[in-house]
């Protein structure tokens, strides 16, 4: 890390070269380093056609012009020339060399977040994506952006890799379980990207695909702010599907259908629930799997640890929630017979447990 | 183990076959091919069946790209698709490109080359051999029993818990045995080119693609023992459980991605590396000239062999490797470039004032100077690290990959045994129809493939069932290339077959070559030479004439022939 800070500090911030976008097929350009990329690579492309131009060229006249007249069995000629051969492996080397070297200044500025980014949190799992915002709000396969500011993406994986890929911004990062990876970009206007997994991932890897989607500031924030409001507008009875919507936060340590992860299934809480039943706790205590119990777990989950599993689950997720996303998720685990029966997740969509504004105010 | 001591002339009697009989029919019957230990008959087993996997695989390839011709269901669902991919990858790599060159042209050349009766281990020459067929077999199992959609790369945890499909135990245990075969056959001819070249031949007398063999010999011996030991570390943890690779069991899956790297990026110039080999005696040979630059060539063998093991990381630029290593990687990427390049300005030279016969071998040659140039060039943007991160795993790696694997080895292994076919089979082709079947192949295969640079740049990702209306153009494009190349396949085992029931009887030397293999009866006789040839300067055609009668060429009757007879 010291190696690479050094030579980070010897390089400094590279200006972006303004190119009006790639002749050689890029896509467009919508991030502050695509048009610097583009650079390097129609630098790199051109030198490509002027070597392929020569070498292939060279080929083709000589086939003309040397082509076979007669049976001559041997034609002669000199059969080495040290400088000519020396030559032609060091004009290359000094040109790979000085590729190497706009390449990494590149590099260095695509993989150093900028201290001010604003941080999302992503999840891939087959086959969507989940994005994490500050204010708890959550999104699936639609990563909205705000425009002309530092983004860092800090990604994890819940079960196979996959990788995050926005071609207008031209970055790519590998998203790869039991690691956190991350990738910054900064938006320079606004619009729809598209969003894709470029690790192969299974049956489903073609459609994991997303937006992004970039706003202006303002816009970006009311956006954020509805995202994380919408739980709101569900009513009361609908609350247990608002909590199926969030169950992929917690589907990689606790199960729909018995079987053990990282923590108890939700499916053996659930009925325990039903039963008003106990659960033994790792301190030897008892305590009683009722509405509480629920809301406490997920509040403070290290404070009651169920025997026979680690204190693993992170505080931040239950306190992050607030309370109506809290409520729902208990609501979730109490009617998961009817959300989930036989272990699998019914399909939900937010459009359709939503009362929007009007509606509600009819139904008054 | 039996070894040849060449040192010791044999009995002229015994040595010298009776007129007409030759390593085809001097004995008969399957066992005598099934239990054979003559390199020669050993080379052509190896062919017929890796040509038979090339058709295999070859096909598969066909139902990826007509699947791919519009975007959703075509022919196939999305799991058919994954599992054609796979098998079109791991069939061509681990079957097909791994052994090709070495293992068939290979083994038949080499030892006539060298003037030498058989490899120095024939016995061991043979069990290579059908550790090639059981790992053959345990692919079909891997087909048979769960099938694999893994991809070739096998990459953790997918292929330990991310699939239900099985197969991937069996097509380990493939890849596991397929690697002994690789060891064993680059072992022997290791050791061949160390102990049984003939007196007076020094290093720097072997022809070029004894250099590529041995170069290539050392990366087998030397890198393919990690990919067995890897694949071994995956069945453990997928029948077992235990945590090697998979987070959750307290392994990395990025460890898994380093072992195999480690093999299989080497295993790029396994591939490569002897197709280059065939490429300089076939510039050379067809243009009637010395080779350029002898020792450039031969040194650059090596280089690339030794470079070969310290780029594996630059698969790996996004994979969350440090980013330090990163740089590193990249950085000694660029001098592996290097050597590449010095071959091909080599031929080039060659090339220059030669007197170039535009036949099938020689066009194949020229097309891989084409096609591997634009593979090396474009191999500049994947190996820039800023460049890398949008290009990556999209298809404009996947059409890199095929301008090298396809372009480079393919097209040298075709062109490999249009020069030597005269020489195994003693039957001449249809050189209007191999010329046309060239024609058609390369142009198929730009088609094909440069589309897909295009594609990979506009974002592209690799290894998709489905793709939005933005890529149909190029995709609709690439199927149809693949089709014409498909064609001129079809076309070159047409008259290659033909060839062997009607084809003219091969001259001794059809080409105007000078190393040893032309200067023995085409088909050779089952002892090769009936004693050790003398060894000259196997680039120097000046001893050769055109025989008119012959429609070949012969040894000028003014020089002594190394074999001994006129």
């Amino acid at each position: 890390m010291i190696v690479y800070a050094t030579i980070l500090a010897l390089l400094g911030t590279p200006s972006p070269v303004k190119t009006p976008g790639s002749y050689f097929g890029m896509p467009e350009q919508a991030s502050t380093i695509a048009a610097g990329v583009d650079w390097m690579y129609d630098f790199i492309t051109w030198l490509c056609i002027f070597f392929f131009v020569v070498i292939v060229g060279a080929m083709v006249i000589f086939m003309i012009k040397y082509r076979r007249r007669a049976h001559v069995a041997d034609t002669g000629g000199p059969t080495h020339n040290t400088p000519l051969e020396i030559t032609w492996t060091v004009i290359p080397l000094i040109l790979v060399i000085a590729i190497f070297y706009i390449g990494l200044k590149g590099y260095v500025h695509i993989t150093t977040p900028p201290a001010n980014s604003y941080e999302i949190e992503v999840t891939g799992q087959r086959w969507f994506w989940t994005f994490r915002y500050p204010n708890g709000a959550t999104e699936t396969n639609i990563l909205h952006v705000p425009v002309h500011r530092p983004v860092k993406l800090t990604m994890g994986s819940d079960d196979v890799i996959h990788a995050m890929f926005i071609p207008a911004f031209r970055v790519k990062q590998d998203v790869v379980p039991g690691r956190r990876t991350q990738l910054w970009f900064e938006a320079t206007r606004v619009g729809e990207f598209d969003l894709k997994c470029a690790e192969y991932c299974g049956t489903q890897h073609s459609q994991m695909i997303g937006k992004v989607i970039v706003y202006d500031e303002d816009e970006f924030e009311v956006v954020i702010e509805e995202l994380a409001r919408w739980i709101d507008d569900v009513p009361d009875e609908k609350l247990h599907l608002a909590g199926a919507l969030m169950y992929n936060q917690c589907s990689s340590c606790h199960t729909l259908d018995g079987s053990d992860l990282i923590g108890p299934s939700f499916k053996e809480t659930h009925e325990l629930f039903k039963a008003a039943g106990t659960r033994q706790l790792a301190d030897g205590a008892t305590v009683a799997v009722d509405d509480d119990y629920l809301q406490q777990s997920i509040l403070k989950p290290l404070d009651q640890i169920a025997k026979g599993y680690p204190s693993s689950m992170p505080p931040g997720i239950g306190t992050q929630l607030g309370a109506r996303k809290l409520q729902a998720l208990v609501q979730f685990i109490i009617r998961l017979d009817e959300v989930a029966p036989d272990g699998n997740l019914i399909e939900v969509n937010r459009q359709d447990i939503v009362v929007e504004e009007a509606e509600a105010e009819e139904a008054e | 183990m039996t070894t040849i001591d060449v040192t010791k002339p044999m009995q002229p009697e015994a040595g010298r076959p009776a007129q007409g009989t030759n390593y085809l029919n001097h004995t008969t019957g399957i066992m005598s091919w099934l239990l054979t230990m003559d390199h020669k008959r050993i080379g052509v087993m190896y062919l017929v069946s890796i040509l038979t996997s090339f058709f295999l695989a070859g096909i598969f390839g066909l139902l990826v790209r007509t699947e791919l011709i519009a975007p959703g269901r075509t022919i196939m669902d999305a799991d058919a698709y994954n599992i054609m991919f796979t098998l079109h990858g791991a069939i061509m790599v681990f079957l097909v490109i791994i052994p090709s060159v070495p293992a068939s042209l290979g083994n038949f050349v080499l030892p006539i080359m060298l003037g030498a009766k058989d490899v120095a281990f024939p016995r061991l020459n043979l069990f290579s051999y059908y550790l090639w067929v059981t790992g053959a077999i345990f692919a079909v199992a891997a087909i048979i029993f769960g099938g694999v959609d893994t991809g070739w790369t096998l990459y953790v945890p997918y292929s330990t818990t991310g699939t239900e499909m099985n197969g991937i135990i069996f097509l380990s245990m493939a890849v596991f045995v397929l690697g002994f075969s690789s060891i064993f056959t680059g072992l022997n001819f290791i050791v061949t080119i160390h102990r049984l070249r003939p007196p007076g031949m020094t290093w720097f007398k072997m022809p070029l693609f004894l250099w590529a063999i041995y170069a290539t010999g050392i990366i087998q011996v030397m890198a393919t023992p990690v990919i067995g030991i890897t694949v071994l570390l995956l069945i453990v943890e997928r029948a077992f459980g235990i945590g090697i690779f998979d987070a959750s069991l307290g392994g990395d899956p990025v460890l898994f991605q380093h072992f195999f790297w480690f093999y299989s990026h080497p295993a790029v110039y396994i591939m490569i590396l002897p197709g280059m080999g065939i490429i300089s005696e076939l510039i050379s040979v067809h243009s009637h000239k010395h080779i350029f630059g002898y020792r450039f060539i031969a040194f650059s063998s090596v280089a690339i062999a030794l470079f070969g093991f310290i780029v594996w990381g630059h698969h790996m630029f996004v994979s969350s490797q440090s980013p330090l290593m990163n740089v590193l990687f990249s950085a000694i990427t660029f001098s592996v470039s290097i050597p590449s390049a010095v071959k091909i300005f080599n031929w080039l030279a060659t090339l220059y004032k030669g007197s170039i016969s535009l036949n099938t071998p020689m066009l194949y040659a020229l097309s891989f100077i084409f096609l591997f140039t634009i593979g090396g060039l474009t191999g500049l943007h994947l190996g820039t690290l800023a460049t890398d991160i949008h290009l990556h795993d999209t298809y404009f790696v996947v059409a890199h990959f095929h301008y090298v694997m396809m372009g480079g080895a393919i097209i040298a292994l075709i062109g490999g045994i249009h020069h030597w076919w005269p020489k195994i089979t003693g039957r001449m082709y249809s050189e209007f129809w191999g010329r046309i079947a060239c024609g058609l192949v390369f142009v198929g295969f730009n088609i094909a493939f440069f589309t897909q640079f295009v594609m990979g740049a506009k974002g592209m990702p690799r290894r998709y069932w489905d793709y939005t209306d933005q890529y149909r153009i190029y995709h609709v494009v690439s199927t149809v290339g693949s089709y014409i190349m498909a064609i001129g396949f079809f076309i070159t085992a047409a008259y290659l077959i033909h060839s062997l029931f009607r084809g003219r009887k091969a001259p001794a030397n059809p080409w105007g070559g000078r190393s040893l293999e032309w200067q023995c009866s085409s088909p050779p006789p089952a002892e090769n030479f009936p004693e050790p040839p003398h060894v000259g300067d196997c680039y120097d055609y000046s001893v050769l004439e055109w025989d008119e009668q012959e429609q070949g060429y012969h040894w000028r009757r003014d020089i002594p022939h190394p074999v001994g007879e006129a």
